[in-house]
C-alpha cells in the first residue's frame, strides 16, 4: 500500500464516520419533527425538514468527495 | 527427516483444524459470506440520508396538505339546547371521530376531537373545574386552548373549527 492509498484508506474511515453521524443527526431530526407534528406545532418541522436537507447536501458533498478522491487513486 | 516430520505435523495440524468439532456443527462458508465494502456502506448511508430528508420534508409538508383536503360542513346542533357551561357530543368529519363541544362561561363555543391524546379515551366536560377530563387515566385539558395542563397526555386535543349561522352551529372542519 503506498503513501497516498493509506491516506485513501484514512480519509475513507473518517468521511464513512462523519456522514453515518449526519445520518443519525438525521434521523434526531425526523423524530423531533413527529413529535412537533403530533403536538400541532408547524413551524419546528419546517425547520427540522431544512436541518435535515442541509445535512444531505453535506453528506452528498462528502460523497462526491470520495468518489473522486477514489477516480484519483485509480488512474 | 525432522523437517518431514515438521511437516507431517503441520498437515496433522491443518486436518484438524478443518475437522474440528466446532467447524462441523457451524459450517459457515466465511468467503462466500457476504462482504459489505467501505464504498458501499458509503453508498448506502447517502441514500439513507436522502430517504430521511426527504421523509422530514413530507413531515413538514403534512400539516399544508392536511389543510387544503376539503372538510365536510356538517350541521352540530343549536345554541339554544346547548346551557351555558353545557356541552354537546357529536361525530365529525366522520361517525366514528368523536367530539365534544363545550358553550363557555362567556357564551363562546368550542369543540374538540373527544380521543385523548394519551391513550384514546373519550373526554368528558367537568363543569365544576372547566376542563376536559379522561376518566382513564385522570388527564385534563383546557377548555379554552384543549392543551393539558394535568394527567399523562402531552400533546393537545384536535381543535374542531365552527361556524355560526343564526341558531344553527355548523363544523367545517380540524385543526391538525
Amino acid at each position: 500500500m503506498n503513501n497516498r492509498q493509506a491516506q485513501g484508506t484514512t480519509l475513507f474511515t473518517a468521511l464513512l464516520v462523519l456522514i453515518g453521524i449526519g445520518v443519525v443527526v438525521q434521523l434526531w431530526l425526523l423524530a423531533a419533527s413527529v413529535d412537533a407534528l403530533m403536538r400541532h406545532q408547524q413551524t419546528i418541522p419546517l425547520y427540522a425538514a431544512l436541518g435535515s436537507a442541509a445535512v444531505f447536501v453535506i453528506n452528498g458533498l462528502l460523497v462526491l468527495y470520495v468518489i473522486n478522491f477514489d477516480r484519483k487513486i485509480k488512474q | 527427516m525432522p523437517e518431514e516430520r515438521n511437516k507431517e505435523k503441520d498437515e496433522c495440524l491443518e486436518c484438524k483444524k478443518k475437522d474440528a468439532r466446532w467447524r462441523q456443527d457451524f459450517p459457515v462458508e466465511w468467503e462466500s459470506d457476504n462482504y459489505v465494502t467501505r464504498r458501499e456502506m458509503v453508498k448506502f448511508l447517502a441514500l439513507g440520508s436522502l430517504t430521511i430528508a426527504g421523509a422530514n420534508a413530507v413531515v413538514a409538508g403534512l400539516p399544508h396538505i392536511l389543510k387544503a383536503a376539503e372538510m365536510p360542513r356538517m350541521k352540530v346542533g343549536e345554541i339554544s339546547s346547548i346551557p351555558v357551561r353545557g356541552s354537546k357530543l357529536f361525530s365529525y368529519p366522520t361517525k366514528a371521530d368523536p367530539c365534544i363541544l363545550v358553550r363557555q362561561q362567556n357564551g363562546e363555543l368550542v369543540a374538540y376531537s373527544q380521543v385523548c391524546t394519551h391513550l384514546s379515551c373519550a373526554v368528558v366536560h367537568n363543569e365544576q373545574e372547566n376542563a376536559l377530563f379522561c376518566p382513564c387515566h385522570h388527564g385534563y385539558f383546557s377548555v379554552d386552548e384543549g392543551r393539558p395542563f394535568a394527567g399523562p397526555p402531552t400533546r393537545p386535543l384536535p381543535r374542531i373549527k365552527l361556524e355560526q349561522q343564526g341558531n344553527e352551529i355548523f363544523a367545517v372542519g380540524v385543526e391538525v
